[in-house]
C-alpha cells in the first residue's frame, strides 16, 4: 500500500512538472482590445492592452499638455494587475528584472517607472501631474502578503503592434520562481496618429 | 468624442479588474511586532484640521486613495459599510485623498451610495503619504487603540467582509 501511494506521489509529481502553464487570452468584442491572463504557484499576473488614445485620454485628463501625453502614448502600454492569492507566503517581485522576450528570442526589459520620472523631471513635468504619474505606475518593487494584490500601468520600449512573451519571476520564502506570459501584443493606434 | 470612448472602455476595462477585489483579509501583526503609525496630519474636505495621534484609544483605519484609481473607488461603499457596522466611539476611518483637489472629490463622493460619513482627509502634495510604506494605490492600515499598525493591505479590499469584519471586531477589543 505505502509502495503504490509513493508511485502514485512520484507520478504526481513528475507530471506536475511536466504541465504547461496556460496563458488564457480575452477579447473584449466593444473594443477589439486584448487582455492575457496567467497563474502559476498561487501568483496571478494579468495584462490588458491600452491604446495609445487611452493613454493620451488618461493623462490629459490628470492635466498633461498634449505633448507630455503623446511622450508616453508613444510607448507600449498595458494595464497589469499582479495577485498574491494563495502564495505559501509573503512574496517580493522587481520588475526590473522582467523581461519581454520578441519572436526572435532576444529579451528587452521594462521601461520603470523610475525612468519616467527621470525624463519627465527633464521636462519639469508639474508637481500635480508628476503625482498623478507616480501612482497611476505599477510599483516597480513591492512585497505582497497573501490577498495582496496591485493594478497599474507599464510600459516596454517596442513598436506598436510587437508581440514578445513576458518573462516575469518573483521570490517567495527565499526562492526564485518564473512563469512566462505567452503571445502578448502591443496595442495598435486605432486613433490613426 | 473618440477621447471620450476611449475614456470610458478604459475606466471599465480597469473596473472588471478592480471588480475582482480580493476579500482576503491580510494577516494580522502580533502586538508584540507592531510598530508606532507615521504622523498624519491633515486638514479634512471642510478645511478642519484632523491628526491620527489625536484618535489613540480608537481603532483607525487609514486608506489611502484616488477617484481614477478603480480598485480604489470600488472598496468605498464596502468602507462605508463597515463603519456603519462598528461603533463609533471605539472605531474611525481616515480615508487620504492622494494629490487631487476638492472639487474632484467631492464629485466622485457625491456618486457613493452609501455615501461616505467617515472622514475624507485631503494629502494635495503627497507629502503626508511618503512618511507611509505605500508604494502603490489603494493601501489600507489598521492602526491599533495604542497607535501601532496592527495590518497593511495591499490592494482594494472589500472592508465589511467577514474575515475583516472580524479582525477589526478582535483589535477592538483587544486589552491595552
Amino acid at each position: 500500500m505505502f509502495r503504490y501511494s509513493r508511485l502514485l506521489a512520484l507520478l504526481l509529481i513528475s507530471g506536475a512538472h511536466a504541465v504547461e502553464v496556460k496563458t488564457h487570452i480575452q477579447r473584449n468584442p466593444e473594443t477589439g482590445q486584448t487582455s492575457w491572463k496567467t497563474a502559476k504557484q498561487g501568483i496571478t499576473l494579468e495584462l490588458a492592452q491600452l491604446t495609445p488614445d487611452q493613454s493620451r485620454a488618461f493623462f490629459i485628463g490628470r492635466g498633461f499638455i498634449p505633448a507630455e501625453a503623446e511622450h508616453y502614448a508613444a510607448a507600449c502600454v498595458f494595464m497589469t494587475i499582479l495577485r498574491n492569492e494563495a502564495a505559501p507566503a509573503a512574496i517580493a517581485y522587481n520588475l526590473a528584472e522582467w523581461r519581454a522576450v520578441d519572436t526572435d528570442g532576444r529579451p528587452s526589459p521594462m521601461k520603470l517607472k523610475e525612468d519616467w520620472l527621470k525624463e519627465w523631471e527633464a521636462r519639469n513635468l508639474a508637481p500635480a501631474r508628476k503625482i498623478a504619474f507616480e501612482w497611476s505606475q505599477l510599483p516597480s518593487q513591492q512585497t505582497f502578503e497573501p490577498g495582496d494584490w496591485n493594478q497599474g500601468m507599464t510600459t516596454f520600449m517596442l513598436p506598436r503592434g510587437s508581440r514578445f512573451d513576458l518573462k516575469f519571476s518573483w521570490t517567495v520564502q527565499g526562492k526564485r520562481q518564473e512563469n512566462i506570459m505567452k503571445g502578448v501584443i502591443c496595442a495598435n493606434d486605432i486613433s490613426g496618429n | 468624442m473618440r477621447m471620450t470612448l476611449a475614456v470610458i472602455s478604459m475606466v471599465s476595462m480597469l473596473a472588471a479588474g478592480a471588480c475582482a477585489a480580493g476579500e482576503a483579509a491580510s494577516s494580522m501583526i502580533p502586538p508584540g511586532e507592531r510598530k508606532p503609525a507615521p504622523e498624519l496630519k491633515l486638514k479634512d474636505i471642510d478645511g478642519k484640521p484632523r491628526n491620527l495621534a489625536e484618535l489613540r484609544g480608537k481603532v483607525v483605519l487609514v486608506n489611502f486613495w484616488a477617484t481614477w484609481c478603480p480598485p480604489c473607488r470600488h472598496e468605498m461603499p464596502s468602507m462605508q459599510r463597515l463603519y456603519q457596522s462598528l461603533p463609533r466611539e471605539r472605531f474611525e476611518i481616515l480615508a487620504v485623498n492622494i494629490g487631487e483637489d476638492d472639487d474632484t472629490v467631492l464629485a466622485f463622493i457625491g456618486m457613493l451610495k452609501p455615501a461616505p460619513t467617515f472622514q475624507i482627509l485631503l494629502d494635495r502634495d503627497s507629502m503626508a503619504l511618503r512618511k507611509w510604506p505605500v508604494m502603490g494605490l489603494p493601501t489600507s492600515f489598521v492602526i491599533d487603540k495604542e497607535g501601532r499598525i496592527a495590518l497593511r493591505a495591499v490592494g482594494g479590499r472589500d472592508f465589511d467582509s467577514p474575515p475583516i469584519a472580524a479582525q477589526l471586531k478582535m483589535l477592538i477589543d483587544e486589552k491595552r
